[in-house]
């Protein structure tokens, strides 16, 4: 989607601290990102993607919304950390929302927004080596890591088609990133060695 | 002494031992004791608000005080009369914050508070609904209501600059509101407290006692062992368990290496601030060999998970020994290089000193703790005063200066990232044989416990009440924020706008830590309201 440098807005929703150092990581010398031209910039309203961190706590939910609204599209978000992929150890306590997918659903119904492409980058917290793969990953420099493949019996385009929407049945109306699903056949697997 | 004030007031003895004093007062008695406490030399550490109606049928408030001069923590615990208990905040600044966490969280009232207001949850928040009363659970989803903003009073001379919630210097969302004349600033607010998750909750309800220290770890990204550190030692406490005298000495490590990468993030932090950018590089370039070391240890850079109540879970064996400090030895040289440059370097001292000045007195007042104490002349150190994990048996030296400015800061740590280098290689030298975890312990039913560590940025007190079995009944952290935060106006107060984010980054502020309940302070920080603090300052 983006063909030239990455510009990045950290938005941390009540994280820990633990991915923002990380972030700040790779930026420094032993990583050092701003040669592949990614920066992180101090508003919004400059940025490509959202490093997005933190489990969106109750208090911080209006302001993060607030923020998402401001960077403009097309947009792509980097979901950095357990809590941003899906709200940690706390999803469901009474002061946190649990996560950017429960984010997509409040920006659905109440603003009517489409979810954003967003890479998960999971970890407590990620190593920075893992933010940059996703970050190469946002300009398909690289490929996905995780894939998964499910063995049939009989393999035709209907189970296969189905198969894929059971996994992911809510996720496949959205834009996010998936584990790449290769149906086969199970006789297939049989002659791999 | 204290025991005698205590005793004099007719308060009943708990318990009573080397580092704990913890004692019942009666409800009109408390005012008195606490102001007694006080002039004795005690500050306020933080005050714990505790649903007892199971056990005793009422709401109690434990108010924890740490004594230097005895080197003793006195805590202090009444019962709520109908929901009510005469507050202290009138006698000990510090106590503010704390006594509008037990308003929030539990719906203790405090008569006799200079500003009840709420302070715990989001301004949607319902009323009545208070997070950590007992039939409260911690998955409950507690509907919005709405709320109209509050209007607020405007002087055309004065400017506001709203500094947050996402701000590029903050990392963290937290807002300040500065207000300015000019170039010179006024007034401050703070409106903190987004990052409450409900922590203690969570940890009451739904984990178990060995769960928690993995949970006291994500209370903070950056001084995360310590947290941990410090819940398993109250615990430890409550059930009077005895820690291997090995599982000591890698804890002290482990603190220390934390305390090495979190000064020099600082150290980064500050340069870029003042604009000296290479430094911040160089600082994190250095720093990036103690998340190595981390990872060598532990197997993670950042969450160690390394604490259990009892001991540790790995262990450092000779290899792991060797390489270690072959890169202490090689980063020693590299921090003193650049500290050095950094410290002579004359535009950023120009930068530094002078700046945001904090005074003993008022440093006192509002019971700051570790670097801050440190640099406005406040000779205080968890780790000499209440020996805890093998710092007993270790030499180092506590940096104290006078001057109370931001150089002062810088200064204090400075010294102190070396005599953690030292700490780190004495540890590695005595370090004795023998086993890391003691597992064989029972948890006894309605035991305290209190731990204490000395975080990079100050005094980490943990709170425990045990419930027996295998769970708790109440846990609070305070972390070194939490005190040292209320003193950021008094610094702030008179200074240039452009030295603000020093100033504000000179505390080492750790907003996650501080936040893991939720408090919102609008317009004002401590007792004192902005006239107060003005004129303190002439």
């Amino acid at each position: 989607m983006f063909e030239k440098s990455l510009w990045v807005f950290h938005l941390n929703s009540g994280s820990c601290n633990g991915c923002d150092i990380e972030i700040l990581n790779i930026f420094a010398p032993k990583q050092d990102v701003e040669r592949f031209g990614i920066k992180l910039v101090g508003s919004p309203r400059h940025a490509d993607a959202i490093a997005f961190t933190g489990p969106v706590t109750r208090e911080c939910l209006p302001k993060v919304i607030e923020a998402f609204k401001a960077v403009p599209e097309p947009k792509i978000v980097l979901a950095i950390g357990s809590c941003a992929c899906g709200g940690g150890i706390w999803y469901d306590t009474y002061a946190v929302i649990g996560g950017v997918k429960e984010l997509y659903k409040i920006l659905k119904e109440e603003y009517n927004i489409e979810p954003p492409t967003t890479i998960f980058i999971p970890g407590c917290p990620p190593k920075p080596e893992a933010i940059i793969y996703g970050a190469a990953l946002a300009r398909g420099v690289v490929e996905q890591k995780q894939k998964r493949e499910i063995y049939v019996e009989e393999l035709d385009e209907k189970t296969e088609r189905d198969i894929v929407e059971i996994l992911f049945g809510e996720s496949t109306g959205t834009r996010h990133f998936l584990p790449q699903i290769t149906v086969k056949n199970s006789e297939e697997s049989k002659n791999e060695p | 002494m204290l025991i005698e004030i205590l005793e004099k007031n007719g308060s009943k003895i708990i318990r009573h031992d080397e580092n704990i004093i913890i004692a019942l007062v009666s409800n009109k008695k408390l005012k008195k004791v606490a102001k007694e406490l006080f002039d004795a030399g005690c500050y306020y550490a933080t005050g714990v608000g505790v649903d007892e109606r199971p056990k005793n049928g009422a709401f109690a408030m434990y108010h924890i005080l740490n004594c230097e001069d005895e080197k003793r923590y006195v805590i202090i615990k009444t019962f709520a009369e109908e929901l009510k208990i005469p507050s202290i905040t009138p006698v000990i600044c510090g106590a503010n914050w704390a006594e509008r966490e037990a308003m929030d969280m539990i719906g203790i009232e405090f008569e006799g508070h200079p500003e009840p207001e709420r302070l715990i949850m989001p301004d949607d928040w319902p009323n009545g609904v208070y997070p950590l009363r007992k039939e409260f659970h911690y998955n409950q989803k507690v509907p919005a209501i709405e709320v109209k903003p509050k209007k607020r009073k405007k002087d055309p001379k004065i400017m506001e600059v709203p500094v947050g919630p996402f701000h590029p210097t903050l990392h963290e969302p937290e807002s300040f509101e500065l207000y300015i004349e000019g170039e010179k600033i006024v007034g401050a607010s703070y409106r903190g407290f987004h990052v409450h998750r409900g922590l203690e909750k969570l940890a009451e309800e739904r984990l178990t006692l060995n769960q928690v220290p993995f949970l006291a770890e994500r209370i903070c990204g950056i001084c995360g062992f310590t947290h941990n550190c410090a819940y398993c030692q109250a615990v430890e406490d409550a059930a009077k368990i005895e820690v291997p005298e090995r599982a000591e000495y890698i804890r002290t490590i482990l603190l220390e290496v934390e305390r090495l990468h979190s000064h020099l993030l600082w150290f980064g932090v500050a340069c870029h601030l003042l604009g000296f950018d290479s430094g911040f590089m160089h600082t994190w370039r250095i720093r990036e060999a103690f998340m190595d070391i981390a990872e060598l240890l532990t197997g993670n850079r950042k969450t160690y998970g390394m604490n259990l109540v009892g001991g540790v879970r790995r262990d450092i064996d000779e290899n792991k020994k060797k390489k270690l400090l072959e890169i202490l030895d090689k980063t020693k040289k590299e921090t003193k290089e650049i500290l050095d440059n950094v410290a002579e370097m004359k535009e950023l001292i120009n930068r530094m000193e002078g700046v945001g000045v904090l005074p003993k007195k008022e440093a006192r007042e509002i019971g700051v703790v570790g670097p801050v104490a440190r640099a406005s002349g406040i000779d205080t150190d968890i780790r000499r005063d209440h020996p805890y994990a093998a710092y007993g048996e270790l030499d180092f030296k506590v940096p104290v200066y006078k001057e109370g400015d931001v150089l002062a800061r810088f200064l204090v740590r400075y010294e102190e990232t070396f005599e953690s280098f030292w700490i780190v290689e004495q540890a590695l030298d005595q370090m004795p044989q023998g086993e890391i975890l003691n597992e064989d312990y029972e948890l006894p039913e309605f035991a305290y416990g209190l731990g204490y560590t000395e975080a990079p940025r100050g005094e980490d007190v943990h709170f425990v009440i045990t419930e027996g079995g295998n769970k708790l009944y109440r846990w609070r952290p305070r972390a070194p924020t939490y005190n040292n935060l209320p003193a950021v106006p008094i610094m702030l107060m008179g200074e240039k706008l452009a030295d603000a984010p020093i100033i504000i980054a000179s505390i080492d502020p750790c907003f996650s830590c501080t936040d893991h309940v939720a408090i919102i302070e609008k317009g004002r920080v401590c007792r004192c309201s902005l006239e107060e603090y003005l004129r303190l300052k002439r």
